[in-house]
C-alpha cells in the first residue's frame, strides 16, 4: 500500500487540502430518508460506535453491530454495550453480507486488518464509512471499486454526541466522500443522511475531504494539542523548582493550570484567555508568545512538511512494525520525568491564581494555537479545519492532563498522536533551552509583583488589537456562534 | 459539641443569593428543624454551617471541625464529580461510575455501622455496582450512609427523605430518632408532616432571613408558624394550547400506550419482566413501587429514552416501535417531568426560553418561537407568579421554582400524555399544593392523560383511578437491626 496523498498531482493535493465548507441547513431537508429501510451495520462498540448507533436508531434507522467472534464468545465489554442496549449483534460473516452501509468505528490501528477482513464480505455497491481517514490517506488502503467510501466525523467525544442528540440538538460534524470510491455518485447523499441521523446537521456540518481531515488532525495533535502541552509542562515545572518553588505547588499549578486557562480559551478564544490576566501581565504574555512563536515557527513548519510528505506516517508505521520500540521507550521516559513523579500540594489554588501565576502557560498556549493554525492554513488547509484541529480541541486535551498528568494524556490519546507528541517534545525542549534561561518566577510560579498595575495606553491598545484581529479569533467567533446554543453553564 | 453561635451573620452565595443578619444559637442536645418556602434560604443556611458561602458581616463561633451536609446540591455535586471521572470520551470505554463500596469507604470511620446501614437500606446487593447504575433513590441512600458513618460532630440533613420510597423513609426516621441523642442534628424539611417528634426547635426562613425560632414545646407559636407556610394560592387557570400548532390527532379507538410482556434487563439482572400495561385516552394512572423497582425504566420505554424499547412489544401514539419512526415523532405527544430532567437541564437559558422549549421537546431552545407561543408562555408565567422573572437565567432559580417551570414546560403544548415522575420531589408544601392542584385540574379539564409517579401517599391527585404498582426486589424489603 502506498501513501494515497503522494499519488496525487499537486493540483489535486491542493484541491483536497482546501476542501472545507460550512453546509447550509437546507442541504439536510431530506433528513435520514436516503438511508431509511437500509441496513446499517456498525463495526466496534466503544463510545463512538455505541453512541452514534443509538442516535441513528432513534432517528428511525435499522442499526446492528458486528464484532469479532472472540468478542462475542467471551462476552467482552463491546458485546455487553451492544446487547444491553437492545441491538442485534453478530459476527462479520453473519451481518456484513446483508449490510447496505458498514460503519467502521474501530481504532485507527485496527483499520487495516478490519477493513481487509470486512470488505470481501460486503455486498456489491454497498458503502463503507470511516470516522477518521488515516487508513485511506496515509496507509493507502484501496477499497473495491464498486464500494462507496465516505467519512462522517462528529467533532466531539461519543458521550457528547449522544447527550446533545437527546437534548434535541447535535454536535458539529465533518463529512467527506472519498473521490476514488464514489461509483454511483451518491456518497454525499449517504453522508448527509448519516450526519442527520446522528443529529450533527442541527449543530453544523463541514464538508471536507479525507485528506484535509487527516493532515490537519495529525498536525494539530502532535504540535499544539499534545506536544506543546507536554513540553510546556516539563519546562515550566523544572524552572519553578530550579528557582525555589516547592515541587508540590509547581506540579499542581501546571497540572490544573492548562485546564483552567484553556477553559477560558474554549469560551472566548485566545482573546478571552489573555483578557483574564491583569493588563501588565497580558502585555507580558503577549510579548513572551511573540518570542516563542519566532523560536518555534521552524519546528511547526517541519512537522507540517513531514506530515505532508508522508515521512511522519512512514516513520511511525516502521515503529508499529518494530513492536512500538520507540513509542514505548519514549512513554517510559515521560513517565519518569520530575513533573510526572512529583506529588501535588494540598494547598488550594484559586481559578484566577492559575492565570496570575501561569503567565508563561498562557503565552505557550497562545503561541502554540496560533502557530499550528497559521502553519496549517499556509499549507493549504482551510481556516475551519485548522480551527477545529487547534483551538477547539486544546481544552479537551488539557482536561486529560488535569486527570492524571502526562500519563493520562498519552495513554488516552491515539497512538498516532502520542508518537507525534514525543517527536515534537524531543525537538522543542532543546529549542527552548536558551529562552527558558531568561525566565523567572514572575511569569511562572509567583506572578508579577506589582505595586501598581499601570500600563501604557497605546501599548495596551496595540496588544488588544493584535489579539482580536488574528484570523483564528475571527473564524473562532463564527464557529462558536454556530454552537452557542449548546454552551453549558460551567 | 460546644454551643454554636451565629451572630449577625450575612453571607453571600454566588452573588445571586444572600442570607441576611442571621442570629441563631445551637446548643448541645437540641435538634432543629428549618422550614420555609422554596427559595427562602433553608438550604443556604444548612450549607453555611458546612462552610459554604462568603461571610461578609458577623461571624460564627464554636462550629465543630466535622460538619456533614447531605442535600440535593451535594447529591448533584457527586453526580457531577462522577461525570468528571468519565474518561469514555478518550478511552472509548463505557464508564459505569465508581463502585458503591469505594464511595462508602472514602468517608467511613465506623465500618460496623456502615455494614448495618447498608443492610438496613438494602444497598448490599449494589456494593459492586457503579455509581451511575444507581437509581435516584439509591444515590440518596448512599449519600446518607456516607454522612452517617463519618461520625460527624454536627449533621445537617437537607430534605433527607426526598427521593426515598415510603419504606426507606420510615426506616430513616426511626434511625434518626435514635441517632439524634448522640449526634447534634439539623433537619431542613419541606413537608410539615415530616417534622419528627424528637425535634426540639423549629426555625422558619423567609427571604434569606431566619424570621422565626420556636421551641417545639410552645404549641401555639408552632401552630402559627406552620400556618404561615400554608399560604393560600390564587385561582388557577390553565393557558390554552397553541392554536396555530395543535397536537397531531390520534385515532381515538386505539390506546395511547400498549406494552405487552415488557421486560428490561442488564445482563442477568432483570429489572422487571412480563409486564403488560395499556393506557387508554383519558385514563389517568398512578405508578408506584420501591426504589430500584424500575418505575423510571418503564416510563423511559414509553418516551423512547430507554434503549431496550426496541426489544419490546410497544405501541405508542399509533406507532409500533422499531418500524422506522424517530423518537421525535413519539416525543411530540408527550410532556415529561422528572428530577433527572432537572439535572440534565444545565444549559444557559432564560426562564421564558425553557418554557418555549416545551413546544419543541428540546433541552435548550434551537428554533425561533412564534408570537402565539410567546403569548402562551407569558400566561404560564403569570400562573406561576413569575411574570417578572421571564428573562432571568433558569439556573438562578431555586430548585423548587425550577421544578415549577419544568412542569409548565411539559404542559405548554397540551400533550396527549403527561408523565410526571415524582413531580413534587424537593418542593415545599405551598408549591407542592400548587403543583398538585394544577395537575388535578389538567386531569379534569384538559384532554391530556396523566401518568403520575409518587412515593408519598399524601400527594393525591384527584381524578386518578388507575394504579400500577411495581414489585420491589428482595434487598429493598429486607430489614436489619438498628444500631445508632
Amino acid at each position: 500500500m502506498a501513501n494515497y496523498f503522494n499519488t496525487l498531482s499537486l493540483r489535486e493535493q491542493l484541491a483536497q487540502l482546501g476542501k472545507c465548507e460550512f453546509m447550509d441547513p437546507s442541504a439536510f431537508s431530506a433528513g435520514v430518508s436516503f438511508l431509511q429501510g437500509k441496513k446499517l451495520v456498525v463495526i466496534g462498540c466503544g463510545s463512538q460506535g455505541l453512541n452514534q448507533g443509538l442516535n441513528l436508531r432513534d432517528s428511525g434507522l435499522d442499526v446492528s453491530y458486528t464484532l469479532r467472534e472472540s468478542a462475542i464468545r467471551e462476552k467482552r465489554q463491546s458485546w455487553k454495550n451492544a446487547t444491553d442496549n437492545g441491538f442485534t449483534v453478530g459476527t462479520y460473516a453473519e451481518l456484513i453480507p446483508g449490510a447496505d452501509l458498514v460503519l467502521n468505528l474501530t481504532p485507527d490501528k485496527q483499520h487495516s486488518s478490519v477493513v481487509a477482513e470486512v470488505v470481501p464480505l460486503m455486498k456489491k455497491n454497498s458503502c463503507l464509512a470511516y470516522s477518521h481517514g488515516f487508513n485511506i490517506v496515509e496507509e493507502g488502503m484501496q477499497i473495491r471499486d464498486d464500494i462507496t467510501v465516505i467519512m462522517v466525523a462528529p467533532k466531539c467525544p461519543g458521550t457528547e454526541v449522544r447527550e446533545e442528540y437527546k437534548r434535541g440538538f447535535g454536535v458539529p460534524t465533518l463529512i467527506a466522500v472519498h473521490e476514488m470510491n464514489d461509483p454511483q455518485g451518491d456518497g454525499l447523499a449517504i453522508a448527509k443522511a448519516y450526519a442527520a441521523g446522528t443529529g450533527g446537521h442541527k449543530a453544523g456540518v463541514l464538508m471536507s475531504s479525507f485528506i484535509a481531515e487527516v493532515k490537519s488532525d495529525l498536525m494539530g495533535e502532535q504540535t499544539i494539542l499534545c506536544g506543546m502541552l507536554q513540553t510546556g509542562s516539563l519546562l515550566c515545572f523544572d524552572k519553578m523548582v530550579e528557582k525555589g518553588i516547592a515541587p508540590g505547588y509547581a506540579s499542581k499549578l501546571v497540572q490544573y493550570g492548562w485546564e483552567t486557562i484553556t477553559e477560558a480559551l474554549k469560551h472566548g478564544g485566545v482573546t478571552n484567555m489573555l483578557d483574564r490576566l491583569s493588563n501588565p501581565a497580558k502585555i507580558r504574555a503577549f510579548d513572551l508568545a511573540s518570542e516563542l512563536k519566532d523560536i518555534m515557527r521552524p519546528l511547526y513548519h517541519k512537522h507540517m512538511d513531514d506530515i505532508m510528505s508522508g515521512a511522519f506516517s512512514a516513520g511511525m508505521m516502521a515503529d508499529w512494525a518494530n513492536d512500538d520500540v520507540k513509542l514505548l521507550g519514549w512513554r517510559k521516559e515521560t513517565g519518569e520525568s520530575a513533573f510526572e513523579t512529583a506529588t501535588n500540594t494540598d494547598q488550594a489554588i484559586s481559578e484566577q491564581e492559575f492565570f496570575d501565576h501561569g503567565i508563561l502557560l498562557v503565552a505557550m498556549v497562545k503561541a502554540g494555537v496560533e502557530l499550528a493554525y497559521e502553519t496549517m492554513t499556509s499549507a493549504g488547509i482551510k481556516a475551519e479545519s485548522a480551527y477545529y484541529e487547534s483551538l477547539h480541541e486544546t481544552p479537551l486535551i488539557a482536561n486529560t492532563i488535569a486527570r492524571k498528568k502526562l500519563y493520562e494524556m498519552n495513554s488516552t490519546i491515539s497512538d498516532t498522536a502520542e508518537y507525534g507528541c514525543y517527536l515534537y517534545n524531543h525537538a522543542c525542549v532543546p529549542l527552548l533551552a536558551e529562552f527558558m534561561q531568561k525566565i523567572d518566577l514572575d511569569v511562572i510560579g509567583r506572578g508579577l509583583s506589582l505595586v501598581d498595575t499601570s500600563v501604557d495606553n497605546r501599548r495596551l491598545i496595540e496588544v488588544n488589537a493584535a489579539l482580536r484581529s488574528h484570523s483564528v479569533e475571527k473564524i473562532g467567533q463564527t464557529l462558536r456562534g454556530y454552537m452557542s446554543a449548546m454552551k453549558k453553564i460551567v | 459539641m460546644q454551643i454554636v453561635r451565629v451572630q449577625h451573620c450575612s453571607a453571600w452565595f454566588n452573588d445571586s443569593f444572600s442570607l441576611r443578619a442571621i442570629n441563631w444559637q445551637l446548643e448541645p442536645g437540641q435538634c432543629w428543624v428549618i422550614l420555609g418556602h422554596n427559595g427562602a434560604g433553608k438550604s443556604a443556611l444548612g450549607a453555611l454551617l458546612a462552610g459554604a458561602g462568603e461571610i461578609r458581616a458577623g461571624h460564627i463561633e464554636g462550629l465543630p471541625p466535622r460538619v456533614e451536609l447531605v442535600s440535593l446540591a451535594s447529591q448533584a455535586a457527586l453526580i457531577e464529580a462522577e461525570r468528571a471521572k468519565d474518561d469514555s470520551d478518550i478511552t472509548d470505554e463505557v464508564f459505569a461510575g465508581t463502585p458503591v463500596h469505594e464511595l462508602l469507604a472514602e468517608h467511613c470511620r465506623d465500618p460496623e455501622l456502615q455494614a448495618q446501614l447498608v443492610q438496613l437500606f438494602g444497598l448490599a446487593a449494589l456494593l459492586d455496582s457503579g455509581f451511575r447504575q444507581l437509581s435516584t433513590g439509591e444515590t440518596r441512600k448512599l449519600l446518607l450512609i456516607r454522612a452517617l458513618v463519618s461520625k460527624p460532630d454536627l449533621l445537617v440533613l437537607d430534605e433527607p427523605y426526598e427521593g426515598l420510597d415510603a419504606a426507606s423513609a420510615a426506616k430513616l426516621a426511626v434511625y434518626l430518632a435514635k441517632r439524634a441523642s448522640i449526634t447534634p442534628l439539623i433537619l431542613i424539611l419541606n413537608r410539615v408532616d415530616e417534622i419528627p417528634a424528637f425535634a426540639t426547635h423549629l426555625g422558619l426562613m423567609q427571604g434569606g432571613e431566619l424570621v422565626q425560632q420556636v421551641p417545639s414545646s410552645d404549641h401555639l407559636a408552632r401552630q402559627q408558624m406552620l400556618q404561615l407556610l400554608h399560604l393560600q394560592t390564587s385561582d388557577l387557570s390553565i393557558p390554552p394550547p397553541d392554536p396555530a400548532a395543535p397536537a397531531p390527532p390520534l385515532n381515538a379507538a386505539e390506546p395511547l400506550v400498549r406494552i405487552r410482556q415488557g421486560r428490561v434487563a442488564y445482563g442477568d439482572k432483570v429489572v422487571f419482566s412480563h409486564l403488560d400495561w395499556c393506557i387508554q385516552p383519558g385514563q389517568h394512572w398512578q405508578l408506584s413501587g420501591p426504589n430500584g423497582s424500575g418505575k423510571t425504566c418503564l416510563l423511559n420505554l414509553i418516551t423512547g429514552d430507554h434503549p431496550q424499547c426496541y426489544n419490546n412489544d410497544i405501541f405508542v401514539f399509533g406507532y409500533q416501535r422499531g418500524q422506522g419512526e424517530s423518537i421525535w415523532e413519539i416525543k411530540q405527544h408527550i410532556g415529561y417531568v422528572s428530577s433527572s430532567l432537572q439535572w440534565q437541564y444545565r444549559v444557559s437559558i432564560s426562564v421564558q426560553n425553557v418554557l418555549l422549549s416545551g413546544f419543541y421537546d428540546s433541552i435548550g431552545l434551537y428554533q425561533t418561537a412564534t408570537d402565539s407561543q410567546r403569548s402562551i408562555v407569558r400566561q404560564w408565567l403569570s400562573l406561576l407568579g413569575m411574570d417578572r422573572r421571564s428573562d432571568a437565567p433558569f439556573q438562578q432559580l431555586s430548585f423548587g421554582d425550577q421544578r415549577l417551570v419544568l412542569i409548565a414546560r411539559a404542559m405548554v403544548k397540551h400533550p396527549h400524555l403527561l408523565i410526571l415522575d415524582e413531580p413534587c420531589l424537593g418542593l415545599d408544601d405551598m408549591n407542592r399544593q400548587l403543583v398538585l392542584a394544577l395537575v388535578s385540574r389538567l386531569c379534569n379539564e384538559s384532554s391530556t392523560t396523566v401518568v403520575y409517579v409518587n412515593h408519598h401517599g399524601a400527594d393525591v391527585i384527584q381524578g386518578i383511578e388507575h394504579y400500577l404498582a411495581l414489585p420491589g426486589n428482595a434487598a429493598e424489603t429486607a430489614s436489619a437491626a438498628l444500631v445508632p
